[in-house]
């Protein structure tokens, strides 16, 4: 990757800093929906490297995966407790990917959500932009009438003893990428096949299980689209994948 | 001239990070702005960019090693 250049000119209105209410960062919504992790991971380093490049604006991208678990650079096998052929047979995937952290699962009705967002743009560092992501959460989930908190070794938002959503980030040239998860309502078995983050026995919840009935996903996107857009000071318009690659490519 | 690698200071100062990764071999060419080093704590991870066009020539702090936001991890020597 070479050095950055400019922001196009038709893009540095929307580029600017957030100094306050009454400066939006405008920016795009792209919910990709139900897709496998690798190449939900390819558009979001195809979006980052943009806007590094400075041929977009913030991009917050929603996605959910098919069953697959993800074991990060901390991670090991060893915290699988199954083997591979019975996750197979079920048709889960593992991955060795390229994050920080431990083994977690991810499937059908759990959010993920990662912001690309210029630290700079926000007056944030990454610790403060991470504990700000827990917070997010936490004032989603407090919407339903749900008290989540944070554990101060454990990252991630909790209710009770049970982690309900994870946090993780990736920072290159001030630009955050990765994000959050929140389990909305899913199948919450394949976490007994884990030691999640590392941690045995470690409890998982999900929205839907904590209030006893069923939560739609669109809901909640729409809910999350609202706090991260008054967090962050967001004004953000839905896109397609295609569409912003071809605005990235004319830019 | 010799430029510094340096952890960026875009997380808390009190930070350590561990190197992952160091993403050039001593000697290896770099252009400014290529990623040089992986770091991270447990949720964060820190992309270290190489300062300067030319040759990545020292690594202070190996692959398991710690560092602090602001350390110098390395140099390069560039024109």
């Amino acid at each position: 990757m070479g050095a950055r250049r400019s922001p196009s000119p038709h893009l540095s209105s929307v580029l600017s800093p957030v100094l306050g209410e009454n400066r939006v960062l405008k920016g795009y919504w792209l919910d990709l929906g139900l897709m496998p992790y690798l190449p939900a991971f390819a558009i979001q380093e195809q979006v980052l490297q943009a806007r590094m490049e400075g041929r977009l604006p913030a991009t917050i991208i929603l996605q959910e995966n098919p069953p697959t678990f993800t074991i990060g650079r901390a991670g090991s096998r060893d915290n699988l407790l199954v083997s591979p052929e019975e996750l197979r047979q079920r048709g889960i995937e593992v991955l060795e990917v390229n994050r920080g952290g431990d083994i977690t699962y991810h499937g059908p009705g759990q959010m993920i959500a990662s912001p690309l967002l210029y630290l700079g743009d926000l007056g944030l560092n990454a610790n403060q932009y991470l504990h700000r992501l827990e917070d997010l959460l936490i004032e989603l989930l407090a919407g339903y009438g749900i008290q989540a908190g944070k554990k101060p070794d454990y990252p991630g938002v909790w209710v009770s003893e049970a982690k309900i959503g994870a946090v993780g980030i990736a920072v290159k040239h001030g630009y955050a990428f990765h994000g959050f998860s929140l389990n909305v309502a899913m199948d919450l078995r394949p976490f007994n096949w884990i030691n999640p983050c590392g941690v045995p026995q470690m409890a998982v919840t999900s929205l839907e299980q904590v209030l006893g009935r069923p939560i739609p996903l669109a809901e909640v996107k729409a809910r999350l689209r609202q706090i991260i857009s008054d967090m962050f000071y967001l004004d953000l318009g839905d896109i397609a994948w295609a569409d912003l690659q071809a605005i990235a490519q004319s830019a | 001239m010799r430029y510094e690698v340096k952890v960026p200071p875009t997380a808390d100062g009190s930070l350590a990070v561990t190197i992952v990764s160091w993403l050039k071999k001593v000697g290896e060419a770099v252009a400014k702005g290529e990623d040089l080093v992986e770091a991270r704590t447990e949720k964060i991870t820190l992309y270290v960019t190489a300062p300067a066009d030319g040759q990545l020539v020292e690594v202070l702090t190996p692959v398991g090693g710690q560092a602090r936001v602001g350390d110098v991890i390395g140099f390069v020597e560039g024109a």
